[in-house]
């Protein structure tokens, strides 16, 4: 209640400040205008209204608008863009999610969207799912999201689109600081520095987060979340190493820390165990820009990422280690790419690479290396006096386990007048079956379960059977000789239509998309002696994913600017639906107990989908007070959570998690030529579900104070 | 108190149809009956299977465990029938899918037997789904388990209704409630 009355107090002098503020005016463009440049969606730049693909832009203005330290909480404010759980381990009886939260984009799973840092793809995927919470907001320059098959370009993981973070680059000088204190104890700090002399270009980024975690049941011994702390690190160097050639080197550091603190059940009785996971990502960026020609670059760069993840808990009476894990995974990316420009004519982009990857986890099945090498080539034509843009494009990934792989794309875009904009894009994807798939060995201690990799699938139920670990005569020869996972692929269109009028902009877009030879879990036909499954990967059907989506934004007045978005989505299993219409399919009342047969009506879909899901918001700006307000409602209609009628499908009221709102406010003011101060609520409703949504958190208040002094450039750039 | 209302009613139904029948001149037939019960399952696989016979309607001491007085045992979720490895009776069972208040009529042949101990008649897993979220046991819809019983003279159809654990505290759970319907026929004939 304190806290509370605290956080108004601040709100009321915030707005009075209002009046007195000095003058100031600001210059932006909004998000998504058409002359804003946007690199993702071709591989190079192009500018926004350009672009033949769906897009969303979220640019810093927003970021910082929203106030929002998580970028997961600015991607679920996007049209079509859900934050999912994991499929696999939903809660474990109040415990968070091990596997995380991951986007979910036009339907699709969040290990089919690759997710980018300054176009470079980011390691350390637990269970498809890469914890977004490793990335601070404070130096993201513009976050681009690229719905639609993008394997044509970023190859596998690119499946249902790319989202690509790019963050600040080195401009003129500038001292940043922010402080940020929230709810729960939360504490951030940041700090970052620009600077451009002679011919080096600097930035510099340092961020700290720590937090006490909360607890959504009290009666379940452990915090929900338990406490943390996050450094963030990142450092950029560019230098033009002649009027032609320019150099960018970029290093990131993160460094995280998490206490583990929980019950567990040692020997029979209830004991606590407790201890920390600690994680580490750092990667190194090094790239040369050589402008051959005043329309042809070359690039030429080198990456490399390394990801890491230990976690360990003892027993508090004893001491004794009860459960450890090591996670290693790293990436090294050369890649060369060429890029020439025809004005007014056309736009090529080609390239080649390879990826060679390497993991070494405690619960994958020894150290394992991967290697593809992939090569990439994409043409843009613009004709009828450039009211009509083609793409064609394609993609070539060879890896050391797969057949060579080609994944297409076609795209256009028609522009009859300065108000439509009329696109179409096809696209194919594939999806290699990831570390995971293959070699992952996980026998859950506490459920007593065992999940494992298609690729070591024989040898380890060789060696379960040798200790004794199998149930008796099971049959394991059909296993030993497994003939592994073929990749899944996908194919994807998408057609959309934008009109821009003055105030108003508005954008229309249907999508389908088919996948085949989807992986899932399946339970083999025999268990452990303990009579619990086992879990291994193997291509199942085909599932599709359709839908509609609508995005408007109007400016109402000068200072006032609303937007919405809503998506309409069906993502059913194939094999189902025929299962439904030959009559094998069975549901079982909750009441009567009795079954009877399902019918297409009945069946939802897949599970962790909404049908429905709408954002809307309204956006306060007086520039010349410096004062901004923005206020957001994002809905996420109901979806399916587990099955509980005995058929394995989502097609019963009771299996469906209710759909929930989450309603955020900031509001910021800026005092004097330096000093912003912000405040905000997120989750004003207070929504919680400690089972089934773990992650959100209660309601939350926060303030941010940033401080920015902008020197003016002592040297002349070059 | 509901159950026992049930099967007045259906003796009742069936001595009326049965009565309607007279001018076919067919023997007076013991009619089938049908229940509901709940049967506590070891969760465990090392203790004691529960084993349960259809004509008395009621589970069979352990100590019955070599006589044909059982018709299924069950343990975790290890069906036995009471046949080959598993027993001296003449048991057996089918596994087909379908509307359990519709399908009246049981198989005369295609029955599996227990052949070994590692090859039951009913394949584990082929019943139900195990939740690893919920922790649950879920039987699956729409599966009707038809059986000869250990006699190897009479019929017995049988669907699962739930699978629940028993109120238990500590990390596992010491017992499986299954809950399960059945119709048995008395009278030696394969219809129901």
């Amino acid at each position: 209640m304190k806290k509370t009355h605290y956080f108004f107090s601040i709100a009321l002098a915030l707005f009075q400040l209002q009046a007195i503020a000095q003058q100031r005016v600001f210059k932006d463009t909004l998000d998504g205008s058409s002359e804003t440049v946007v690199v993702t969606a071709n591989r190079s730049e192009r500018k926004m209204g350009n672009v033949a693909v769906p897009v969303i832009l979220i640019g810093k203005k927003t970021i910082s608008q929203t106030g929002s330290l998580r970028i997961q909480d600015i991607l679920q404010e996007q049209t079509g863009i859900v934050i999912v759980n994991s499929a696999l381990g939903t809660s474990l009886n109040g415990y968070p999610n091990p596997f995380g939260q991951g986007v979910q984009m036009l339907g699709l799973d969040p290990a089919y969207t690759a997710i980018l840092l300054d176009g470079e793809p980011l390691v350390g995927r637990n269970a498809g799912i890469l914890k977004l919470g490793r990335l601070a907001t404070g130096n993201i320059k513009q976050v681009e999201i690229v719905k639609g098959p993008s394997s044509s370009l970023y190859g596998s993981e690119a499946m249902a689109g790319v989202i690509n973070i790019l963050t600040d680059m080195p401009a003129k000088e500038n001292i940043g600081f922010q402080l940020h204190h929230a709810t729960n104890n939360t504490w951030g700090g940041t700090l970052s520095y620009a600077n451009r002399i002679h011919k080096t270009g600097i930035q510099f980024f340092l961020n700290r987060l720590s937090t006490d975690g909360y607890d959504l049941d009290p009666t379940i011994y452990g915090k929900t979340v338990d406490p943390y702390r996050d450094w963030n690190g990142q450092l950029k160097i560019t230098q033009e190493l002649s009027n032609k050639l320019q150099l960018l080197v970029s290093l990131r550091n993160y460094d995280a820390k998490q206490d583990n603190n929980y019950q567990i059940f040692y020997q029979n009785l209830p004991a606590i165990a407790s201890g920390y996971t600690t994680e580490t990502d750092r990667s190194a960026f090094a790239q040369f820009k050589w402008l051959l020609s005043s329309n042809s670059k070359l690039y030429v760069r080198g990456f490399y990422d390394r990801y890491t993840n230990e976690s360990f808990v003892n027993l508090d009476k004893t001491g004794l280690r009860f459960d450890e894990t090591s996670f290693d995974q790293s990436v090294f990316k050369p890649e060369i790419q060429y890029e020439k420009n025809r004005p007014g004519k056309s736009q090529y982009v080609a390239g080649f690479g390879s990826n060679i990857e390497m993991i070494d986890a405690s619960r994958y099945a020894g150290k394992q290396n991967l290697a593809t090498v992939y090569g990439f080539t994409q043409k843009e034509w613009y004709l009828l006096s450039q009211k009509l843009t083609l793409i064609a494009g394609a993609r070539i990934d060879k890896r050391t386990d797969f057949d060579l792989h080609l994944s297409p794309r076609f795209a256009m875009a028609y522009k009859p007048n300065a108000h439509w904009k009329f696109t179409a894009s096809a696209g194919w994807g594939f999806k290699a079956p990831d570390f995971r798939h293959m070699y992952l060995n996980f026998y859950n201690a506490q459920i007593g379960y065992s999940l494992l990799g298609s690729a070591t699938l024989g040898q380890e139920l060789g060696k379960l059977q040798q200790q004794g670990l199998l149930q008796a005569g099971a049959d394991i020869s059909p296993y030993t000789n497994a003939t592994g996972l073929k990749p899944e692929t996908s194919f994807g269109i998408h057609v959309g239509a934008k009109y821009t009028s003055g105030k108003l902009v508005a954008e229309w877009g249907l999508f389908r998309n088919n996948i085949s030879n989807l992986i899932d879990v399946y339970a083999l036909p025999f268990t452990r002696t303990n009579s619990l499954p086992i879990y291994s990967y193997r291509n199942v059907g085909n599932v599709f994913t359709q839908g509609a989506e609508m995005d408007l934004s109007y400016q109402l007045t000068k200072q006032i600017r609303l937007s919405g978005g809503y998506q309409f989505l069906l993502a059913k299993d194939k094999q189902v639906l025929e299962n439904i219409d030959n009559g094998l399919l069975y549901k079982r009342d909750p009441i009567t107990l009795q079954s009877s047969l399902l019918s297409r009506q009945d069946y939802v879909g897949l599970a962790n989908r909404s049908k429905h899901s709408l954002n809307a918001k309204v956006l306060y700006e007086q520039p010349t007070a410096g004062f901004d307000a923005y206020f957001r409602a994002v809905y996420r209609g109901a979806f399916g959570f587990m099955d509980k009628n005995g058929n394995n499908i989502i097609d019963n009221e009771s299996e469906l998690t209710p759909g929930y709102w989450m309603l955020n406010l900031a509001a910021s003011k800026t005092i004097g030529n330096h000093l912003r101060v912000q405040i905000g609520a997120e989750n004003l409703l207070d929504y919680t579900n400690p089972v089934q949504l773990s992650n959100i958190p209660g309601r939350t208040y926060f303030i941010n104070l940033n401080l920015n002094i902008n020197q003016p450039t002592k040297h002349k750039l070059p | 108190m509901k159950n026992r209302f049930n099967l007045i009613l259906i003796v009742a139904i069936a001595i009326v149809f049965t009565a309607c029948q007279k001018d076919e001149a067919t023997p007076v037939a013991v009619p089938a009956f049908s229940r509901t019960q709940t049967l506590t399952v070891n969760f465990s696989a090392t203790k004691p299977f529960a084993f349960f016979g259809f004509k008395d309607s009621a589970l069979v001491a352990n100590t019955d465990s070599t006589t044909a007085k059982w018709d299924f045992g069950l343990r975790l979720t290890t069906f036995l029938v009471n046949s080959n490895a598993s027993g001296p009776g003449k048991a057996g069972v089918i596994l087909q899918d379908g509307i359990f208040a519709n399908l009246n009529t049981a198989p005369t042949s295609g029955y599996a037997y227990d052949t070994t101990s590692t090859k039951l008649a009913i394949k584990d897993g082929s019943w139900y789904d195990y939740n690893s979220v919920s922790r649950s046991l879920v039987p699956k819809a729409g599966k009707v388990f038809f059986f000869r019983t250990a006699d190897g003279a009479h019929y017995a159809k049988m669907q699962l209704l739930a699978v629940d654990y028993a109120p238990f505290t500590g990390p596992t759970p010491s017992q499986l409630l299954y809950k399960f319907q059945y119709t048995y026929q008395p009278n030696g004939s394969n219809s129901f």
